[in-house]
C-alpha cells in the first residue's frame, strides 16, 4: 500500500516533467529557402527568402548564415527575431516583389564587414534558434551579379514615355488649332518694362540666376532673354546682363547677337552687353547692387534660380524706383520675390515665358501637355486619398488597391 | 557652318540627352562608371569656360579704366586683389594652414573673406525688415490670410514668441507640417513636370534657343 | 503729407537702426529664454544617441562663410555629441569656399573633445563634382579621396577601418545652405547606397525640405539658427545659437510691430480716403 502510494505521488510529480518534455517541441528548419542575386541591382547583394511558420514567437529567432568560398566554415552575418524581416516590409514594388507578402526576405548586401563579389558563388543558408535548439536548412548556392535594367523604375519610364507622348500629341494638337493660354500679369507687363526704359532713355538689367546651363530655369531664363532682347533691339534700349557662369554668358551672348540679328539691328548690338563678374554669390550680389546704384536702369528682370541674394537684389532694385519682373523655380526666394518685385513668375509659368511670348504652336502645345500630366496627377492623388481614407473610415481592406496606387508613383 | 552651329550641337544633345536619361534606369556598374567620367569631364570643360569669364572680366574693366569712366579705380582694386589672391594662393599650394600655422591665403580667407560674406549675408536682416515694412500689407483678403500666418510662424519660431503665446508654436509647426509641406509639394509637381517637359524638348531638338538663334 | 503718409514712406535707415538695435542690445544683455524642442530637431538627436560607440559618422559641410551664423554652430553642436558618443567622425565639404572652415570647426572642436585626427576623426576635405563625388564615394570611398585634407592616405587611417564606402557609414549628415545639398545627398547618396541621412540647413530653405521630411527621405532636419539652438540645448552645451536666439526674438517680435504698424497707417489712410471720397 505505502509502495503504491508512494509510486502514485512519484509519477504525479514527474507528470509535470513529462508534459513539460512533449510540450517542448523541436525547432523545425526553415521551410522553401531561396537565394538569389537581388534584382535590379548594381550587384554585391544576395537575397534570401523563406517561409512563415507556426513556431514563430518571442523565443524563435533567425540567424544568416553566409560561407565564402575560401572559408571552412559558415558565419552568421545577422540574427533577428523571428517576426521581422518580411516580403512587405522591404521597399519593393508590387510587381518585383520576389515573394508573397508574409514570406520572409532578407538582403545581404557588401558593407559592414561582408565582402560580395560579382560572379563569385556563396552558400547561403538560415538557421532556425530558440533556446538551446539551433537547426538551419541545406545551404543554397547563389552568386551576384550586376543587372542591366532595373525593373523597380519601369513605372517611371512609363509615365516618362506617357508624358513625352502626350507633349508630342498635343504639339501636333496645337498646329491644327489654337488653344487658350491664361492671362500671365507679368509676360503681359516685359513690352511696358521696356517701353518704360525707353521713355527715360535708362537701361534695362536682366539676370539669368545662379544656376549654369544644366539647369530648365536657366534654359528658361537664356530663351526669354532672346525674347526680351528682340524688343530692346527694336527700341534701341541699352541691354545690361551680368552673369555667374562663364558658360552661360556665351550662351546668352550668342543668343542677343542673334536677337539683334532677327530685329533687323545688328549694329546696335554690343559685345560687351553681356559681361562676367564672378561666380561667387554675394561678390555677384555686391556687383549687381553696384550697378543698379550707379547705372540705375529703368526695368530688372530676374529669370532663373536665386538663392539668398535675391532680396539684395530686389531690394536694391526697388530702392532705384525701377519696374521688376521675377522669375523662378527656386520656392524658397518666391516669398521675397512677391513682396520686393511688381510682378512674379511662379515655378512653370517660368518655363511657360516662351510659348506665352512667341505663341508658337510648338511651345504652345507643350504648355497643354504639361497640364494633361498635371491632371492625371491630380485625379491619381485624388483616388489614392479617397481610397486611404475609406479603407479607414469603413474599416475595408483596400491594402491591394492602394499598393497598386502606391507604387505607381 | 550650319553643321557645326546647328546640326552637330543637336545631334550631341540628342544622344547624351538619350543616353544619360537611360543612365537612370541602368544600375549596372558601368553605367555609374559613365555619369561620373562625364561629370569630370563637365569639370574640366567649365574649368576652361572659367577663362572666358576671366578675360571677359579684364577687358570690361580695362575699357573702364581707359575710358576712366566713373569708379575706374576700384576697376584697379579689383586687377590687384585677383592677382594677389591667386598668386599668394598658388605659393601656398591652396592651403589656409601648414603645420597649424595659417599662411597668408589663410589670412585672407579668414580675416577677409569669410567676415565680407558673413556681412553680405547679414543685410538681408536689415533688408527683411525693410521689404516687410513696405509690401506687407493687407490689400486683399488673401494677403490678409497671408500676413496673419506670417506672424503666427515668426511667433512660435523663437523663444519669446512661444513663452507670450505657448500655442503659437504647436500652430507653427502645423503650418509648416501640413501646409508648407502640401503646397511645397505641389510647386514641386509643377516644376518637375515643366523641367521634364523643357528636357524632353531640347534633348529632342524641338527647343533650339540656346544655340544661338530661333527658327532655321 | 498726412502723419499716417509719412510713416508709410519713413526713411529705410531708421528700421535700420531699429534692427539694429534689437539685435545687439539682446547680445550684450541676454535674457535666456526657455527653447522648446521640435521633433524634427530632436530626431537626429535620438538617431546619433541610438547609435553604439565606434560607429561611422559622416558630417558634410556645405556650406559657405555666408552661411556661418546659422549651420557653424549646428557643426558645433553635432560635432561635440558625435565625439561624446565616441563615433568615428567622418568630415567632408562639397563647397569648395567652406573648406577652411569645414576644417578649423572639425580640428577645433576635436581638440576640445581631446580627439586624435587619424585615429577618432579625418576630415577628407574637397573634391570637385558634388554629384559625382558622392556616388564614387559610394562604390569607393578611397578612390573618391586617396588622401586626406593633410594629404595622409586615408587607405591607412585607422579611423576608416572597415570603411569601403557609404555603405558603410552609420548615419550621414549635410549641413546644407543651398545646392549641393541634402537634396544631392538623398537623389545620389542615400537613395542608392542604402545609409540613413540626416539633415541641417539655413532657416530659408527649411520650410522647403519639409517634404523629404514627411516623406521619410531624411530622418531629422535642423533648421536654421533655432534648430542649432534646440541642438545645443539637447547636448546640454549651451553656445552661440542659444545666446542668439534672444536677439532673433526681438528682431522678430521688432518686424511683427512694423508690419502691424504699416498696416494701421495703411488703413488709416484708405479710411481717410474712403471719407474724403464720400465727402
Amino acid at each position: 500500500m505505502k509502495t503504491a502510494w508512494a509510486l502514485t505521488i512519484l509519477l504525479i510529480c514527474c507528470a509535470p516533467t513529462a508534459w513539460t518534455v512533449q510540450a517542448e517541441e523541436t525547432v523545425s528548419p526553415p521551410q522553401q529557402l531561396r537565394v538569389f542575386d537581388t534584382p535590379n541591382d548594381s550587384g554585391g547583394s544576395l537575397t534570401v527568402t523563406w517561409a512563415q511558420t507556426d513556431q514563430e514567437s518571442k523565443n524563435l529567432r533567425y540567424q544568416i548564415l553566409l560561407k565564402d568560398p575560401a572559408a571552412t566554415e559558415p558565419k552568421v552575418i545577422a540574427e533577428f527575431a523571428s517576426d521581422t524581416y518580411y516580403v512587405r516590409d522591404a521597399k519593393a514594388p508590387w510587381w518585383t516583389r520576389p515573394a508573397p507578402k508574409n514570406m520572409h526576405q532578407f538582403t545581404i548586401k557588401s558593407g559592414k564587414g561582408i565582402d560580395l563579389k560579382d560572379g563569385t558563388s556563396y552558400a547561403v543558408t538560415v538557421a532556425s534558434v530558440a533556446g538551446e535548439q539551433r537547426t538551419s536548412a541545406a545551404p543554397v548556392q547563389a552568386k551576384p551579379e550586376p543587372n542591366w535594367f532595373n525593373w523597380n523604375q519601369i513605372n517611371n519610364l512609363a509615365i516618362v514615355m506617357i508624358f513625352g507622348f502626350v507633349v508630342l500629341g498635343s504639339i501636333q494638337a496645337a498646329k491644327r488649332r489654337e488653344i487658350f493660354l491664361r492671362r500671365i500679369p507679368g509676360l503681359d507687363a516685359v513690352d511696358e518694362a521696356i517701353g518704360r526704359a525707353t521713355e527715360l532713355g535708362k537701361p534695362i538689367l536682366y539676370l539669368t540666376g545662379a544656376g549654369d546651363m544644366s539647369e530648365p530655369s536657366t534654359v528658361a531664363a537664356a530663351v526669354i532673354l532672346g525674347r526680351v532682347a528682340k524688343r530692346v533691339a527694336a527700341y534701341e534700349t541699352d541691354l545690361m546682363v551680368p552673369h555667374r557662369d562663364p558658360i552661360v554668358m556665351a550662351v546668352c551672348q550668342e543668343i542677343t547677337k542673334q536677337s539683334y540679328l532677327e530685329a533687323g539691328k545688328p549694329d546696335v548690338f554690343k559685345e560687351d552687353s553681356n559681361f562676367f563678374i564672378t561666380t561667387d554669390q554675394f561678390s555677384y550680389t555686391a556687383a549687381v547692387d553696384g550697378i543698379m546704384l550707379r547705372k540705375k536702369p529703368a526695368a530688372n528682370f530676374f529669370m532663373g534660380s536665386y538663392f539668398a541674394e535675391s532680396l539684395l537684389l530686389t531690394e536694391t532694385g526697388a530702392s532705384t524706383g525701377a519696374i521688376q519682373i521675377a522669375g523662378t523655380d527656386s520656392d524658397h526666394q518666391m516669398p521675397f520675390f512677391v513682396t520686393t518685385c511688381d510682378y512674379t513668375l511662379i515655378g512653370e509659368e517660368l518655363y511657360a515665358a516662351s510659348a506665352y511670348l512667341s505663341r508658337e504652336p510648338v511651345q504652345v502645345g507643350t504648355l497643354r501637355g504639361q497640364d494633361i500630366g498635371k491632371a492625371c496627377i491630380l485625379v491619381a492623388l485624388g483616388v489614392g486619398t479617397v481610397l486611404a481614407t475609406a479603407s479607414v473610415l469603413l474599416h475595408v481592406d483596400l491594402s491591394l488597391a492602394l499598393d497598386l496606387v502606391k507604387d505607381w508613383k | 557652318m550650319t553643321l557645326l552651329r546647328r546640326q552637330l550641337p543637336l545631334l550631341i544633345t540628342f544622344v547624351t540627352g538619350i543616353l544619360f536619361a537611360a543612365q537612370y534606369y541602368i544600375p549596372h556598374p558601368a553605367s555609374e562608371l559613365m555619369l561620373t567620367s562625364v561629370s569630370k569631364w563637365l569639370q574640366i570643360i567649365a574649368g576652361f569656360a572659367l577663362i572666358l569669364g576671366v578675360t571677359s572680366l579684364f577687358h570690361i574693366h580695362a575699357v573702364k579704366i581707359r575710358r576712366k569712366e566713373p569708379g575706374w579705380g576700384y576697376s584697379f582694386v579689383l586687377y590687384a586683389g585677383m592677382l594677389g589672391t591667386i598668386v599668394i594662393g598658388l605659393w601656398h599650394g591652396g592651403k589656409e594652414t601648414t603645420d597649424g600655422v595659417t599662411t597668408a591665403f589663410g589670412w585672407i580667407y579668414t580675416f577677409m573673406m569669410v567676415p565680407l560674406q558673413g556681412t553680405m549675408f547679414a543685410i538681408l536682416a536689415f533688408f527683411i525688415a525693410s521689404a516687410a515694412y513696405r509690401s506687407f500689407r493687407a490689400r486683399s483678403r488673401e494677403a490678409a490670410v497671408l500676413l496673419i500666418a506670417a506672424v503666427i510662424v515668426m511667433m512660435g519660431r523663437v523663444p519669446l514668441g512661444e513663452h507670450l503665446i505657448p500655442i503659437s508654436g504647436d500652430i507653427t509647426q502645423w503650418i509648416l507640417n501640413v501646409l508648407n509641406a502640401s503646397v511645397r509639394r505641389a510647386i514641386l509637381i509643377g516644376i518637375s513636370l515643366g523641367a521634364v517637359a523643357l528636357s524632353l524638348k531640347i534633348i529632342f531638338g524641338v527647343e533650339r534657343a540656346y544655340l544661338g538663334g530661333g527658327k532655321e | 503729407m498726412s502723419f499716417a503718409e509719412r510713416m508709410l514712406h519713413i526713411d529705410r535707415r531708421i528700421i535700420f537702426l531699429v534692427i539694429g538695435l534689437c539685435t545687439l542690445i539682446p547680445l550684450l544683455y541676454p535674457v535666456g529664454l526657455a527653447i522648446k524642442i521640435s521633433p524634427e530637431v530632436k530626431s537626429v538627436y535620438d538617431y546619433i544617441e541610438s547609435l553604439p560607440d565606434g560607429s561611422v559618422f559622416l558630417l558634410s559641410l556645405d556650406f559657405d562663410p555666408a552661411s556661418k551664423p546659422e549651420l557653424y554652430p549646428q557643426a558645433v553642436a553635432l560635432l561635440h555629441h558625435a565625439f561624446k558618443k565616441n563615433l568615428r567622425v567622418i568630415g567632408m565639404t562639397l563647397w569648395l569656399p567652406g573648406t577652411g572652415m569645414a576644417s578649423e570647426v572639425i580640428s577645433r572642436v576635436a581638440r576640445e573633445e581631446g580627439k586624435v585626427s587619424g585615429k577618432d576623426y579625418v576630415f577628407l576635405g574637397w573634391s570637385p563634382g558634388a554629384s559625382s563625388v558622392i556616388i564614387t564615394m559610394g562604390q569607393d570611398l578611397y578612390k573618391a579621396f586617396p588622401t586626406d585634407y593633410n594629404n595622409q592616405p586615408t587607405a591607412e587611417l585607422p579611423v576608416l577601418k572597415g570603411v569601403q564606402s557609404l555603405r558603410d557609414v552609420n548615419y550621414v549628415v549635410s549641413l546644407a545652405a543651398g545646392s549641393t545639398g541634402i537634396e544631392t545627398w538623398y537623389v545620389f547618396g542615400k537613395d542608392k547606397y542604402k545609409f540613413e541621412l540626416g539633415g541641417g540647413c539655413t532657416g530659408v530653405i527649411a520650410p522647403g525640405l519639409y517634404p523629404l521630411l514627411r516623406s521619410g527621405q531624411i530622418n531629422g532636419l535642423i533648421g536654421g539658427l533655432r534648430g542649432a539652438a534646440e541642438y545645443e540645448v539637447l547636448i546640454g552645451k549651451k553656445g552661440t545659437a542659444v545666446a542668439g536666439m534672444d536677439a532673433q526674438s526681438a528682431t522678430h517680435f521688432a518686424i511683427i510691430l512694423l508690419v502691424i504698424l504699416c498696416n494701421v497707417f495703411y488703413f488709416l489712410i484708405r479710411t481717410s480716403g474712403k471719407t474724403a471720397g464720400q465727402n
